[in-house]
């Protein structure tokens, strides 16, 4: 195994007396001030996350329609300002990855999943696509929250959502992870640290991936690797609204025929009357259809244990029965988003 | 009251004449993180040692408290119902979780100086 890579930001993190954890063959911080009080920072007020582990690629104009063959959303139509949340999707119809495309006048950038990072280089080497790979001269912060957007807009202007800016040493987009508006931020590792400085002057909080992760399960927003794997169609994770890409793409016979047919497997919401979280890999029935969770924690705004759960078919009941360790604990399913 | 004992499970207890208080230690609330469920035994309900007590979910996972002695639970701290972050806040004080009636003394478990070295 080789060794964890490190953000320029690590020692920083560990000044701050961050829990760091291991994720995805990053050192990254975990927590600084505790999961619980980083959800509400973000929810009540501001909070800044260092996700530089993400892949950042630089993209050509020219290839845009070898790109686009690759995806299941419109990126070739799309003006040349704005973000867009999008899926590489295999022959088979399943996820690659889920990916962010930032697009600007004179360039187009890609922020994919750490995990994936070098999934996706080999996957445009082999459609021979030119990228170039920026994950090591950049950092990238989120600053994302109720306060976020006020608080940023004193230090860069601030594009309308989901579009896409650059000021000065800034490149960045008004997109998140959170379910909270506030600004992504690419910016050369020499750079990171006064920017931080002056978020921290402003109010912003350091916030670790155990928040990210507890925020982003709360905003109903899907992880690879949990809601979205090699095995998971966008159809199949719910993802229908980012299938808007017009011409062929890999994968669009399997997804159309998903659509039509609606017999795939389904991915749903769920929330239990409990005391017990229905974490991953926990196995459920609902009206005889067999179900597993794919990701489960509290909902620190709700209170009470929220969850993905993916079943072999479209179960009729919205009733379920999770098997948490031996015991039979009931839930629903909803049809709305955890947060209204 | 004789000094506070730890196992190498993380529960920490204090033996009061025939009686003992367990909770978990201050390094076993630092690895499950922000502490937000904690289902409690009843009243009478009677353990043997090693059997799981109380159920703790963390934000970032799940984990039992184990009685460190065969007993029987005489008194709940029902207060972490309604603030399971006591435990985090203060586990071998206010985070205490269940006092029980020995039913086989077994003070085998380590002291804070073994089980500090036993956890670094």
């Amino acid at each position: 195994m080789s060794e964890s890579k490190t953000t320029s930001l690590y020692e920083f993190h560990l000044s701050k007396n961050a829990k760091i954890i291991d994720f995805a063959g990053w050192s990254m911080p975990f927590s600084y001030d505790g999961t619980l009080k980083e959800h509400h920072y973000v929810r009540e007020s501001a909070g800044y996350f260092d996700v530089s582990h993400m892949g950042r690629l630089r993209l050509n104009y020219s290839e845009i329609e070898e790109i686009n063959y690759l995806i299941c959303s419109d990126l070739k139509n799309i003006s040349n300002t704005k973000a867009l949340y999008s899926i590489f999707t295999s022959e088979e119809g399943t996820a690659i990855d889920d990916v962010i495309f930032w697009k600007f006048e004179d360039d187009l950038i890609l922020i994919c999943n750490a995990s994936n990072t070098n999934k996706i280089k080999t996957h445009l080497d082999i459609h021979s696509i030119n990228y170039e790979d920026l994950t090591s001269s950049t950092d990238l912060i989120a600053v994302q929250g109720k306060n976020a957007i006020d608080i940023v807009s004193k230090i860069m202007s601030v594009p309308d959502k989901f579009s896409t800016s650059k000021e000065g040493k800034y490149v960045y987009a008004r997109t998140g992870y959170t379910g909270e508006d506030g600004l992504e931020v690419m910016l050369d590792t020499n750079d990171t640290l006064a920017f931080i400085s002056e978020l921290e002057a402003k109010g912003v909080k350091p916030c670790g991936l155990g928040s990210r992760d507890t925020l982003r399960l709360e905003a109903s927003l899907p992880l690879y690797g949990f809601e979205l794997t090699d095995d998971i169609s966008p159809i199949e994770a719910g993802l229908k609204w980012t299938v808007t890409n017009k011409d062929d793409y890999l994968g669009k016979d399997v997804i159309d025929q998903q659509i039509e047919s609606k017999e795939h497997k389904h991915l749903k919401r769920f929330k239990l009357n409990a005391k017990q979280i229905a974490r991953t890999g926990t196995i459920c029935k609902s009206d005889g259809v067999e179900g597993i969770v794919t990701s489960g924690n509290i909902s620190p705004i709700l209170g009470y244990p929220i969850g993905f759960v993916l079943f072999k078919s479209n179960p009729a009941d919205d009733l379920v029965e999770f098997d948490i360790r031996g015991n039979l604990i009931e839930g629903n399913l909803l049809y709305k988003r955890f947060l209204s | 009251m004789s000094e506070t004992k730890y196992l190498e499970t993380h529960e920490w207890y204090i033996v009061d004449g025939g009686n003992v208080t367990v909770g978990i230690s201050d390094y076993a609330q630092g690895e499950l993180g922000d502490i937000v469920f904690v289902t409690l035994p009843e009243v009478g309900q009677e353990f043997s040692k090693g059997d799981a007590i109380v159920e703790v979910e963390a934000t970032k996972t799940v984990a039992e408290a184990y009685a460190p002695m065969n007993c029987v639970i005489t008194e709940v701290n029902s207060a972490l119902e309604t603030e399971p972050e006591l435990i985090n806040n203060d586990p071998v004080g206010e985070g205490w979780m269940v006092k029980a009636e020995i039913k086989e003394m077994d003070d085998s478990g380590m002291s804070y100086q073994q089980y500090e070295s036993f956890i670094s």
